[in-house]
């Protein structure tokens, strides 16, 4: 609609004005709800990893509390102002919630004492404390008057967190792989039970093996137990924190601005290439990110030659008449069937029909324990491939028709064959089309939760889908998913609000990633348009 | 002369590659293409193929008859969970056990009976394989039969018979003999009655024993009560049964009545006599179905009725009241053996045998075997049957019936469940028990869908509608081309995040100001429209200020501030109207403020009488609007603003306003546009799981309650097949669920797209 005539300057009043600003409403309305959500969540998002000022809290009843002020709000009950506290300093005989509302109106006093320490911790959450002194191992001993106190405690926690690591390894990576020979030893004497005695004895070793490796990991754990920070609670309590199980510690109100936004980047970069700790609730989603994009790259992987395939069909070769018109009508139909059906299809086919055939075929030893007849990375992926094939199908489409006829007439008048036309001109011409659509397919997939639950998706995978045990690409493995994890992190915690900022952080990145793939393809679909709108007669 | 083929130098050929390469890879897209095609519409079929199985009836296939007990049917017969070793049990003192593949021996186990007693009665408690008998000195006693397996090289079964005999008891006072006998265990109580001779006349007595726990495991048996029920009788009794739960003595009388006898307190207390039949009728045959609370009963002239034991309306104690009738016998029941799984039960009369279903009332299967049949017996299994002939052979058949219990009454039907107190659509898939009755009416669900759509588009409608009106008709050009976008960002947004901020933030705000949000909803149009009106009376230099097509970005604040005041404005409101009363109708005064209580959340159930959640159908259908408003807005967009512009000029040309000319001009023209993306938001509001999963208590009730939750089609799918065993009946009905989801979506989506196609025609005429 470009050059609509001038409509309004006259001198009556015209007619309808009242229904036009109606109508503006309904557009503004939609407007404001979509930056509002965006809004709403990109803030709370960011607050997340924003260092709040620690505030010692007097109040009309109970003793004094120091925590963070995570959110200001007005009660809706009540019509006063509340805030959401977080006191942190969990520990194994006190595991209450660390999260909770204080009505202003039971306040007397606030105060933002110097010396307050935070520290994140490997367990139990965050704590929040004023530091006393430490104890190295060696027994050497540093009140926090100290000046040294600070560097003394980083280099401890540098030392505690390459033991940890060190730990890590041993736990992870050489325990694991003995484990594996005994998982393998085990069903190799149920399938060979005449040669049990060597095999015996070969776990036997094995297992001596791993008890050395376990011994070897308790005693690293035991010594990271042994350089103690001392700390005072507000209520006036101390306890001794094991400086291997820090691994950041800060001083928020002596923080500056910039001190605070370095601090906001380093804990999103935790966030992002962490492992998740307490249920969730804590840590990083680095598996839930890479699971994501395992199966978002798998599922293009699929629907990529699938979908151009399929495309170049309907409207290269496949004769134009009734069927194909009735075939496209029913593919480009398919976008809107719900994603739950191709969840139920994805299990019932894919899982329980193929999936258990391939164990009967391949993986009968370790049965009735089902190797891909259960929900798994690769069943995940070509569900979703198949719910965003007609995303495909219908961009790569329409990108094919949206090429110029001359320029197909030109190619074979120049005597390129049919597949030469397609390939060397049609193909190219049309692929940011073909583009558009699988970033949108990406993005779809990206997003969708719902068949995912029922094809492999996992709250907690103890291994990613990819790693660098052979065969490398573990097809068959449960993965995590950003998507998932906002609804399990969200509704399956025991303390909800101490999971909520997981939540809303975990919820920000998903939205972004989408939104950007969205945005892309829709940048990428405005060009093309203008690029054939200029081509085309 | 043009050169013939053979004169053009080899170089102007194509080379042989290129055309095999050519014709290779045409017919590899062309195959691929019709595969991947089909492919796609095979998850259609393979979706109906594991729905089918549903709507199969039982399969029934004779396997052998043998011979069993020489000659004559033997009193009572049972049989082991794999069907190998049936045995019988001729009233003597010992039991035969026949090899059902016919290679061992028949091999018989003694019994000891009290001195001298002729057993006269005895019965078979399939479920805890048990035989209780009755003598002719007026004693009962029980023997029980238990099978061991053995697993021998190459996983080949051996089963070992054994028999433990139980203690013996005297019924009554005196010593007649034992007609009839009945036994319920009950865990700690167990009870035992008997229809016993004396003096020439019938008489009921049970005995109830107590088993005394300890820590040592179960202790020792004693007798608790001892009791004659003859008194309370309406008549002379015929037969009696005794439900598992042991807590009480059903007793059939000749005159047709069937009293009932509670056990379970301090004393024998009658608490029912009910005529099953229309009067005159005797009851030929009562049998107990799976569950021990719903009776079979047929009269002699083969009418069979289901009474089941539930609490009436009006009533505070569990009676039992009809509530199936099932198709007529050929005659009285003769013969009757139940299913340890389900409801499933085998009767008939005669020679005909049927396989009925209690919850659906449906016959699964029925034939005329040929042979008088005298007994009956299902395994534990419920795979196999085996029937009696009056010669003593026992013909045995497999049974293939797993999903006995769907069929359209149970998916569509009110179906009146064991222990409801009317019929109703229930959907209530798993529960506690073996015995659990599953309740899988898929109506609440689809009514739930049904209700989550409506409230979604209620919201949705208005203002993707009007948003795309004024996008497609009045926007500026330049700024259409961000605002387009922006809302189409709103259709990516994933619907596990709308609908965690629907549970965990929206909900908590909506269920404390709902007067405010009804105010936002009300109050909002109205002030566009009263801004919209007074702002055309405005002179013409001051309309001037504003461009056209900039309305929108004007009326974003004053929306914004007018939203605020009737947000605050809300509460008044509540305290006006939404006061809470008290019993007397007295309105509820706060101690603290002395002023009249006023709740919205408490308010709501009383004025209505219908609950009020925290994670309602308010909340779904507002955050549900966020993926549906821009599916509509899309498609309607483009719909509007593919109407010719020389029409819209032409409209303009003669005077029209741009009001008149998108009322009378191009609202006509989009009209099936407009339509096909009403449906297409239906089609998406149908589907969506993860916004309801969240944002609704997902219970599956059926009421059209805003403030109330639902269970819809798809988050019931999303909540239960994980948990579902493959293959199970629960499994197969959440495949039709998802059926009926596809097809109703696929519908929807081929009507809107027609529609479309029909329009586009449209503008090539014009």
């Amino acid at each position: 609609m470009a050059d609509r005539p001038p409509l309004t300057y006259s001198i009556k009043p015209p007619k309808g004005e009242a229904q036009v600003w109606l109508t503006a409403m309904g557009l503004a309305v939609g407007i404001v709800m979509v930056v509002a959500l965006l809004g709403l969540i990109v803030k709370r998002g960011t607050n997340v990893f924003w260092p709040k000022r620690i505030v010692e809290i007097q109040l009309k009843e109970g003793g004094p509390l120091l925590a963070e002020r995570v959110i200001s709000q007005k009660n809706l009950k009540t019509g006063r102002e509340e805030w959401l506290i977080h006191s942190g300093n969990k520990s194994k005989d006190d595991p209450g919630t660390t999260y909770r509302y204080v009505d202003t109106g039971e306040i007397t006093g606030t105060a933002e004492p110097q010396g307050v320490m935070k520290a994140e911790r490997m367990e139990y959450g965050d704590a929040i404390f004023y530091p006393v002194s430490l104890t190295a191992r060696d027994g050497a001993s540093i009140q926090s008057t100290d000046p040294t106190f600070r560097a003394k405690l980083e280099s401890l926690m540098k030392t505690g967190a390459a033991e940890r690591q060190q730990v890590q390894r041993l736990e992870k990576v050489e325990i694991g792989r003995i484990n594996k020979k005994i998982q393998d030893l085990d069903v190799k004497i149920k399938v060979h039970p005449e040669q049990a005695e060597a095999l015996t004895a070969e776990k036997a070793t094995l297992q001596a093996e791993y008890e050395k490796l376990a011994a070897q990991a308790r005693g690293l754990h035991e010594a990271l137990g042994k350089d103690l920070l001392r700390c005072r609670l507000v209520s006036g309590e101390e306890r001794d924190q094991a400086i291997g199980e820090l691994i950041r510690v800060y001083e928020p109100n002596k923080l500056g601005f910039w001190g605070r936004l370095k601090l906001t980047f380093a804990r999103f970069w935790d966030f992002l290439s962490e492992d998740p700790r307490e249920a969730n609730t804590e840590g990083g989603i680095f598996p839930a990110i890479f699971g994501t994009f395992v199966m978002t790259i798998l599922m293009s992987l699929v629907v990529t030659p699938l979908g151009v395939i399929a495309a170049i069909y309907l409207r290269e070769y496949a004769r134009q008449g009734l069927l194909v018109q009735v075939v496209r009508i029913s593919v480009n139909n398919l976008a809107g069937v719900p994603s739950i059906v191709f969840g139920v299809f994805g299990l019932g086919f894919f899982v329980y029909t193929i999936g258990s055939q391939v164990d009967s075929w391949f993986f009968s030893d370790s049965l009735p324990t089902p190797t891909f007849g259960t929900g798994g990375v690769l069943w995940a992926s070509l569900t979703l491939a198949l719910l965003t094939l007609p995303v495909v199908i219908v961009a790569t489409e329409e990108a094919l028709a949206s090429v110029p006829r001359g320029v197909r007439e030109a190619a074979l008048a120049c005597g390129a064959s049919k597949w030469q036309t397609i390939q060397r001109v049609v193909l190219p011409a049309s692929a940011p089309g073909v583009l558009t659509g699988v970033i949108l397919a990406m993005a779809r997939g990206a997003g969708e939760v719902a068949p995912l639950m029922l094809v492999g998706v996992v709250k907690l995978a103890p291994s990613l889908p990819l790693d660098t045990t052979a065969p490398f690409i573990h097809a068959e493995r449960k993965f995590m998913h950003l998507g998932f994890h906002i609804f399990d992190v969200g509704f399956q915690s025991p303390d909800s609000l101490a999971a909520q900022p997981m939540v809303y952080a975990t919820t920000l990145l998903l939205i972004t990633l989408v939104v950007v793939m969205n945005l892309a393809a829709i940048l990428l679909r405005n060009k093309l348009r203008k690029k054939y709108a200029a081509g085309t007669f | 002369m043009p050169p013939t083929p053979s004169d053009v130098p080899d170089r102007f050929l194509v080379s042989k590659g290129t055309l095999r390469f050519d014709r290779f890879m045409n017919a590899a897209i062309r195959l691929g293409g019709l595969g991947i095609i089909i492919a796609v519409f095979g998850i259609f079929i393979f979706i109906i193929s594991q729905v089918l199985p549903l709507f199969r009836s039982a399969e029934v296939k004779e396997i052998a008859a043998m011979p069993f007990a020489a000659g004559k049917a033997p009193m009572v017969f049972g049989i082991d969970e794999w069907a190998e070793l049936p045995f019988y049990y001729e009233g003597g003192s010992d039991v035969t056990f026949v090899d059902a593949a016919g290679v061992k021996p028949p091999r018989t186990l003694p019994l000891t009976l009290p001195g001298g007693a002729q057993v006269t009665a005895a019965s078979y408690i399939s479920a805890d394989q048990l035989v209780v008998i009755g003598t002719s000195d007026g004693q009962i006693g029980t023997f029980t039969v238990s099978y061991t397996a053995e697993f021998g090289e190459g996983g080949a079964r051996s089963i070992t018979p054994d028999l433990t005999m139980g203690e013996f008891y005297p019924v009554g006072t005196s010593g007649g003999a034992i007609r009839a006998v009945g036994y319920g265990d009950g865990g700690e109580t167990k009870v035992v009655a008997a229809v016993q001779d004396s003096a020439g006349k019938p008489e009921v007595h049970a005995v109830v024993l107590k088993q005394k726990r300890s820590l040592m495991g179960k202790g020792k048996l004693t007798k608790d009560g001892d009791y004659d029920l003859t008194p309370m009788l309406t008549g002379a009794p015929v037969n009696l049964r005794v439900p598992r739960t042991g807590d009480a003595v059903l007793v059939t009388t000749a005159e047709g009545v069937v009293d009932y006898i509670f056990l379970g307190g301090d004393e024998p207390e009658k608490r029912q006599e009910f005529k099953p039949f229309a009067e005159g009728r005797k009851i030929a045959s009562i049998d107990l179905i799976f569950g021990d609370v719903s009776l079979v009963l047929t009269d002699d002239t083969g009418e069979m009725t289901i009474f089941s034991l539930l609490v009436p309306e009006g009533s505070d104690q569990r009676l039992f009241v009809k509530t199936k009738t099932l198709a007529n016998l050929a005659g009285p029941a003769t013969f009757f053996a139940r299913s340890q799984r389900n409801k499933l039960f085998l009767t008939g009369s005669g020679q005909q045998v049927s396989l009925r279903h209690s919850t659906t009332e449906q016959v699964r299967w029925e034939q005329n075997v040929g042979f008088e049949v005298k007994g009956a017996v299902i395994d534990a299994k419920c795979a196999s049957f085996a029937l009696l002939d009056a010669g003593g052979t026992l013909h045995r058949y497999s049974l293939d019936d797993p999903h006995p219990e769907s069929g359209w009454k149970a998916y569509f039907g009110k179906v009146w469940y064991e222990g409801a107190s009317k019929p109703e659509y229930t959907w209530q898939s798993t529960g506690g028990t073996d015995d659990f009755e599953p309740k899988l009416s898929l109506r609440p669900l689809i009514h739930g869908t049904l209700k989550g759509t409506f409230w979604a588009l209620f919201f949705a409608i208005p203002v993707a509608l009007l948003a795309a009106v004024y996008t497609a008709q009045f926007l500026r050009v330049e700024v259409k081309r961000i605002v387009k976008p922006m809302m189409e960002i709103m259709a990516s947004l994933p619907s596990v995040v709308l609908g965690f901020l629907a549970a965990l933030w929206l909900a908590p705000i909506i269920e404390n100001r709902v007067p405010s949000l009804f105010l936002v909803f009300g109050g909002v149009p109205l002030l566009a429209a009263l801004v919209g009106a007074a702002w055309s009376r405005l002179p013409a230099q001051r309309r001037a200020m504003l461009r056209p097509g900039m309305e929108w970005v004007a009326f974003i604040p004053l929306m914004l501030l007018a939203a605020w005041g009737f947000w605050s404005l809300g509460p008044v409101l509540e305290s006006w109207i939404c006061v809470i009363k008290d019993a007397s109708g007295q309105p509820v005064i706060d101690a603290a403020t002395g002023r009249a209580v006023a709740d919205f959340r408490a308010w709501w159930p009383q004025i209505t009488g219908t609950p009020f959640e925290q994670r309602n159908s308010l909340v779904v259908g507002v955050m549900m609007g966020f993926a549906v408003i821009p599916v509509i807005f899309t498609i309607a967009e483009d719909a509007l603003s593919n109407v010719p512009a020389s029409l819209t000029a032409a409209s303009a040309a003669l005077g029209a306003s741009r009001w008149q000319t998108l009322r009378t001009v191009v609202l006509p023209i989009a009209s099936s546009g407009i339509f096909s993306a009403l449906m297409i938001g239906l089609g998406r509001a149908v589907g969506e799981t993860m916004i309801v999963v969240m944002a609704t208590g997902n219970t599956p009730v059926m009421d059209w309650n805003l403030f109330n939750g639902m269970r819809t089609l798809s988050a019931n799918i999303a909540t239960e097949l994980p948990e579902a065993p493959v293959h199970s009946t629960l499994y197969r009905t959440l495949f039709l669920g998802a059926l009926v989801l596809f097809a109703l979506t696929f519908m929807l989506n081929t009507a809107a797209e027609i529609l479309r196609h029909r329009l586009r025609e449209k503008y090539k005429l014009v």
